[in-house]
């Protein structure tokens, strides 16, 4: 027989790796919020979240985030619902994800070019005679592409949960007198529930934290605690004040994976 | 299921998917306008193309994605499946559930706090920001995907199989490499798959935690388009899709292969 | 085909944590080259019982014996037993003829004797020529024969069995039936079937053991345990049982429906009481005066063989007759039986105490009948 110290030597990276960068980045977070620019223990950084810059900023940095997220299960919910019902629904899938895998700065790097002054949007405006309009650098452009990117991540735990969903339970709404609006509302929707929840999970908590997104399309005309935190790392090195931010973010993402959570129901 | 859809879906589905693919194509259309802008397209040229293959910086750059990409998709498979092992092999439920959200905190956490967070564990270890810190920040950000894809194929597994095997003689060693580690090579390839993806589109950990001298794809198109429209981006941009594609179809042709024909003989 | 003990359990207990044991205390012996099955309903503890000699779950106490050694702790893979499981378990990644190979390959057995051996075990299963199919490609019915040549290709001394039918359609399963049956007759190697089905046990075992309640109910044959039930599950469990509460009054007669009857039991204490079983295919349907018990046909359904009568006399007792004739619904009619097929249960006998009791009457009946 084996010792049970070689039997469970296949443990250790995994392990390790739970220990090393999963529970130590969230320690070390924690503790440099409590260090100031120049290195002395203090609860300043605290005390400078609560001023009303930082308010505002975290603020407008979940409305930004829960925009992003309403429109884009707005529009992700019925794209999903259609995709289940049309023939080959697992290809038209795969073509829904394919751009999600096309790197993310790419896709933001053509809206310069489409939102831009000269852009393709602005000749479309004045070809119909609105006229040119500065649409880069706006919260609208940063909300669009932010749409944009994000709704392959919403529309695949929706589709997917649309999916699993029993077609006899539909027949068995409609049997018992249902109309195509309430089966949608009493039968269709509750249950694809779970998928809304971590479709709004996948997207909600990214929003909150695009920085490079704010930088490229919005010109540091919105700024999320995302932008803020790399601001703090790598531009004014002030990792104090970075982590308070990020404390707060880690918070806040625990938070919303508590109220989305994925309960399992009964069968 | 009502299999018919109305013209009025069918049209919403078709903007949604030209929304999705505009873009893309936009930038790819672009990259052979010789004149040198996202807004006029003056001739066809290869150009750009051409001026990208006389850029030893930026060949160099992308043969420094790729190393990445490949060593931290194969290190971090191997790490992910053991890592699957080792939770599909955990019975108390409370432990089991403890591991799962451990492991999925680098895949909810915001991309800026993985990165800021490394950014001080690497400092504090003492490890030079380059191509072992960018590497290893890929190896960990990874690991988590790979055990995702490969759990459910344990799960799949029908435990009387590991019996049955032990029933027919096989010892531990036998069990993983004749039944469980065939049964999970789907599960497998797909998250060697997903690790190389996610490391090829990652820009934010990166930015963190790449120094002056090492610089990944993702990275360069960021500080490129900082500056503002180049077209040589685009006719890159126009590269990686040609080049997501191929993964894409090679992905495909594996999951393809793997279903109908099992392994094979193995002798 | 040497007689003697294979397998013997030795007060085994099975407890999972705190929850209450699926085995208590449970003793038995297993003889060599014998059909056992192994029959109740589901969460007796039969299952349990086939883990615990294959060796996936250890005892919590007692002792298990193969070959009268004692292997409570040897794993799995070093037990000289192989199983059928319910779902087959047939690796998906192989094809037939690596699945069958797969316990060789691990012996690390010639390639050529391998070779050989699967090819007679697929044989031996009628599954000639199909060496090359995948497992996905097979039937039911096809996996099923792939799951036993791949455990009798190992030349097990013992073959466990779970339920291996359970998944097949009526019709395959009676085929297989007759096919086990003759597969263990031409091996000569024990089987130990597991089930629910008490139709199965009855038609292939040599020896049947009644399990409920995490407790061996009884052991015999299956004429023993189909005739002569030690106790109301038994009886309940195995066929169909009209069973009413009853009194003995003296040896050979006994009271039940408020009527005095004959039988063939005796021993028992005077005025005891008991409970009488009569199988519905030992009544007989006549006319009220002939009959010895007088009822009223409540219900009639027809299967196939025979009709299904059910009756009620006028203490609203039931009683379901098995009878080729048809009744009428509505009629008053008389049933007969003989005093042999009334069988006089004691509550709360053990196995021991019942079969003494058997045997006796076996002494005393020869010029009775």
């Amino acid at each position: 027989m084996e010792n049970k110290l070689s039997r469970n030597l296949y443990m250790v990276p995994y392990v390790l790796w739970i220990v090393l960068f999963v529970i130590a980045p969230i320690f070390l977070v924690v503790y440099y919020s409590f260090f100031d620019i120049e290195g002395n223990l203090s609860f300043i950084n605290y005390q400078k979240f609560f001023t009303p810059v930082y308010l505002k900023m975290t603020f407008s940095s979940f409305w930004y985030a829960f925009l992003i997220t309403a429109i884009s299960l707005l529009i992700a919910y019925p794209t999903a619902l259609l995709l289940t019902k049309t023939k080959h629904k697992q290809l038209w899938l795969l073509l829904i994800i394919v751009p999600s895998w096309i790197n993310l700065l790419l896709k933001a790097y053509a809206f310069l070019g489409i939102f831009g002054t000269y852009g393709v949007t602005n000749s479309f405006l004045e070809v119909i005679g609105i006229g040119a309009q500065q649409i880069l650098f706006t919260d609208f452009s940063f909300v669009f592409v932010s749409v944009y990117i994000f709704i392959p991540f919403m529309i695949l735990p929706i589709f997917n949960s649309l999916n699993e969903l029993n077609p006899t339970l539909l027949d068995a709404a409609n049997d018992l007198g249902a109309s195509k609006w309430i089966t949608f509302r009493r039968v269709i929707f509750p249950l694809t529930m779970d998928g809304v929840k971590s479709g709004c999970q996948v997207v909600f908590i990214p929003a909150l934290s695009l920085f490079m997104l704010t930088r490229l399309i919005a010109g540091n005309r919105v700024i999320t605690l995302g932008t803020a935190i790399e601001q703090h790392f790598l531009v004014t090195r002030d990792w104090g004040m970075g982590s308070t931010i990020a404390v707060f973010l880690i918070i806040s993402m625990f938070l919303i994976m508590i109220v989305t959570g994925t309960r399992k129901r009964g069968v | 299921m009502d299999k018919r859809i109305s013209p009025i879906s069918k049209l919403f589905l078709v903007i949604v998917f030209f929304i999705l693919y505009a873009p893309i194509f936009f930038l790819v259309f672009y990259s052979f306008n010789s004149g040198g802008t996202m807004s006029n397209f003056e001739g066809f040229t290869l150009d750009w193309y051409k001026e990208l293959f006389h850029d030893v910086r930026l060949l160099i750059i992308v043969l420094n994605t790729l190393v990445i990409a490949l060593l931290s998709a194969l290190i971090s498979t191997v790490v992910g499946v053991l890592g699957a092992l080792v939770i599909h092999s955990v019975k108390r439920r409370q432990t089991k559930n403890t591991l799962l959200s451990l492991n999925n905190v680098l895949i909810v956490s915001p991309d800026v706090i993985i990165g800021a967070s490394f950014l001080i564990l690497f400092t504090m270890a003492g490890i030079k920001l380059g191509f072992y810190s960018v590497l290893f920040s890929h190896i960990a950000f990874s690991i988590p995907i790979v055990v995702l894809m490969v759990l459910p194929k344990l799960m799949e597994m029908s435990p009387t199989l590991i019996d049955a095997a032990k029933d027919l003689g096989a010892n531990r060693w036998n069990v993983l490499s004749k039944v469980t580690l065939p049964f999970i090579t789907p599960g497998i390839f797909a998250g060697f798959f997903m690790a190389l993806t996610y490391s090829f589109d990652d820009f934010a950990v990166t930015f963190f935690v790449t120094g002056n001298g090492f610089s990944t794809l993702s990275v360069e198109i960021y500080s490129l388009a900082r500056r503002g429209i180049a077209l040589n981006i685009n006719a890159l941009s126009a590269l990686l899709f040609l080049f997501t594609m191929l993964l894409v179809v090679v992905y495909y042709f594996i999951t393809q292969r793997n279903k109908p024909k099992g392994m094979g003989v193995r002798k | 085909m040497t007689n003697g003990v294979i397998i013997q359990f030795n007060n085994v207990t099975k407890q999972y944590d705190n929850d209450p044991p699926v085995l208590k205390d449970v003793s038995f012996e297993i003889e060599r080259g014998k059909f056992y099955t192994l029959l109740g309903p589901s969460g007796c503890g039969k299952t349990t019982i086939l883990r615990l000699i294959a060796g996936f779950t250890e005892a919590s106490e007692g002792e298990i014996f193969f070959n009268e050694k004692k292997i409570n702790d040897i794993p799995a893979n070093k037990r000289q037993v192989n199983t059928v499981f319910q779902d087959y378990a047939l690796f998906p990644h192989l094809n037939v003829f690596e699945n069958v190979a797969f316990g060789l390959r691990i012996k690390k057995l010639k390639n050529a004797e391998i070779e050989q051996k699967v090819r007679e075990a697929l044989s031996f299963v009628n599954l000639k020529g199909y060496e090359t199919r995948e497992i996905r490609e097979m039937s039911g019915g096809q996996r099923q024969r792939v799951a036993i040549a791949r455990a009798i290709v190992n030349e097990p001394e013992v073959i466990l069995l779970d339920e291996p039918l359970s998944a097949l359609d009526l019709k395959l399963r009676t085929e297989m039936q007759y096919e086990l049956r003759e597969l263990q007759r031409r091996l000569g190697i024990t089987f130990i079937f597991v089930t629910h089905d008490q139709e199965e046990a009855l038609a292939m075992s040599d020896e049947i053991f009644v399990i409920d309640k995490g407790k061996i109910q009884q052991s015999g044959t299956p004429t023993d345990i189909y005739d002569e039930p030690i106790n109301r599950f038994v009886a309940d469990f195995i066929g169909e049982s009209n069973i009413v509460k009853g009194r003995m009054i003296a040896d050979y007669r006994v009271e039940f429906v408020g009527k005095e009857f004959e039988c063939v039991d005796q021993g028992l204490n005077e005025n005891e009481p008991v409970e009488i079983v009569i199988r519905p295919e030992d009544m007989v349907i006549t006319t009220l005066e002939h009959g010895k018990l007088q009822v009223r046909v409540d219900s009639q359904l027809f299967r196939g063989v025979h009709y299904e009568i059910c009756c009620y006399d006028k203490d609203e007792n039931e009683w379901l007759v098995h009878s080729t004739k048809k009744a009428n619904v509505g009629d008053k009619i008389g049933l007969y039986f003989d005093a042999e097929a009334i069988h006089v249960m004691r509550h709360g006998e053990t196995e021991e105490e019942f079969d003494r009791r058997l045997e006796a009457y076996t002494d005393v009946e020869p010029d009775g009948k």
